[in-house]
């Protein structure tokens, strides 16, 4: 055969190739690849409103709202002997919502006009998170670990100082000076299940601050506490 | 001599390939319908080819699906067009998805629904004799049947949950008027393949599925 007509038979075989390969240009199956990201999320917000008590004068001044961010104001009042009520103590409940084990931390600063030792300190401030509660649909079952002592009105957390005659919260992370960086208060698993931001449940605690009135010196004195909620 | 039989058996069989798809031309097809959209999403996508002449290939991603995403759905819809000369069916296999912590995104949190069976550009087979069936549960928009069931979580009147091994979700009378061998702008129909997925407390993570559409021959319906 002529190599002429060879090339040809081989330019044609090429296109009828070609053809036969468009041919099968049509498909039966078709392919959806999805994927989806869930990150770590938590949340810290008020869990309603501030219970203040044992005050002389004073009051809330900015009150919680609940599954409101948290910014409360509070005014303890007066905190010399004229305040004859053993305690003045004001409870904030806090609402935290995770999907991921959390951590709970608090820093805080006390500063006095006072110039003397005798003046509000840190130390003066009692401090503890109550009873925590995992209620309500959605809101996973799991076992908290508090690294306060809880209430610090308690006999147990405080007494008077036998040597300086100063009341005294004496326990564990039961006062604001074992807060002057940011200090673990609680910890615990997973908060909520699958289900969407909407679902307004979530694990409360009370946060729980206190102020034995004293002969402390005279002045005024501001406590600023932060608390952040963290997903290690 | 050897090399002229040998060019011309080719030749033969070549020329008998191209007439056999000519006159048998793949009777079923499946191919994108048009340009998948995603609405809802924080950091998410889909790519797919807005040409219905593209095949089906089509890749979602819903993004950030923790409460960080604070729309009330992620929804994505992916146009599917199909063409056949006969009575057709579509079935969907799903891989993927398999999360042992039933906190994390389940087959069942991601909403799945068929809506708007209509012609593709236009023009494709009217059959007077026969539906183009959705099949239970599929015939709904997930983003409006989506609801919170007992346990707080989001559940859909059907799901990716609802499918188990190949499921056919689709089924009817022939779809093309005409048996061209290339996939033709406006002969046959298209749906739209809904998907949805409700931000939620999820179990942190990354979740993937692969879904494949198979179009093959479906019960024997009139036109």
């Amino acid at each position: 055969m002529p190599r002429s007509k060879t090339i040809n038979l081989i330019f044609l075989t090429m296109l009828l190739m070609v053809s036969a390969v468009t041919c099968f240009g049509q498909s039966t199956t078709g392919t959806v690849s999805m994927s989806a990201t869930v990150s770590k999320f938590v949340e810290i917000n008020s869990g309603g409103s501030v219970t203040l008590t044992g005050n002389s004068g004073g009051g809330v001044t900015t009150d919680g709202v609940a599954n409101s961010p948290l910014a409360v104001s509070i005014n303890l009042g007066e905190l010399g002997p004229s305040n004859t009520n053993s305690f003045v103590t004001a409870s904030v409940p806090l609402k935290l919502r995770s999907n991921a084990a959390y951590v709970l931390s608090m820093s805080a600063t006390v500063t006095s006009s006072g110039t003397s030792a005798s003046k509000i300190g840190a130390a003066d401030v009692g401090f503890g998170l109550g009873t925590v509660s995992r209620t309500g649909l959605g809101v996973n079952a799991g076992a908290d670990t508090n690294a306060t002592s809880g209430d610090p009105t308690l006999a147990a957390n405080g007494s008077v100082n036998g040597t300086t005659g100063r009341y005294e919260f004496t326990a564990v992370r039961s006062n604001l000076n074992a807060f002057s960086s940011s200090t673990t208060a609680l910890s615990g698993p997973i908060i909520m299940n699958a289900v969407p931001r909407s679902n307004t449940n979530g694990l409360t605690v009370p946060a729980m601050f206190a102020v034995k009135p004293q002969f402390f010196e005279n002045g005024t004195t501001t406590i600023s506490v932060t608390f952040t909620v963290t997903a290690p | 001599m050897r090399l002229r039989h040998v060019t011309y058996s080719l030749l033969f069989a070549l020329i008998f390939l191209a007439f056999a798809q000519t006159t048998f031309a793949q009777a079923l097809d499946i191919s994108s319908g048009g340009q998948p959209t995603i609405t809802g999403a924080v950091g998410g996508s889909v790519t797919g080819s807005a040409l219905v002449t593209n095949d089906l290939v089509v890749t979602i991603n819903f993004g950030e699906v923790s409460p960080l995403n604070t729309n009330s759905i992620v929804k994505v819809v992916v146009p599917i067009a199909l063409r056949s000369n006969q009575p057709y069916q579509v079935a969907v296999s799903m891989s993927g998805l398999n999360n042992a912590n039933t906190q994390a995104v389940q087959a069942s949190d991601v909403g799945f629904g068929i809506q708007n069976m209509q012609l593709l550009g236009g023009a494709g087979q009217i059959c007077n004799q026969s539906t183009h069936l959705i099949r239970s549960p599929f015939n709904n928009d997930p983003a409006i049947t989506a609801t919170v069931g007992s346990n707080g979580r989001v559940s859909y009147q059907s799901s990716l949950g609802n499918l188990s091994g190949s499921t056919i979700i689709l089924s009817g009378p022939v779809l093309s008027k005409n048996n061209s061998i290339k996939r033709q702008q406006s002969d046959g129909y298209t749906f739209d393949a809904i998907f949805t997925l409700t931000p939620q407390f999820f179990a942190s993570g990354i979740s993937s599925a692969t879904l494949i559409f198979t179009i093959s021959a479906g019960p024997n319906v009139p036109c």
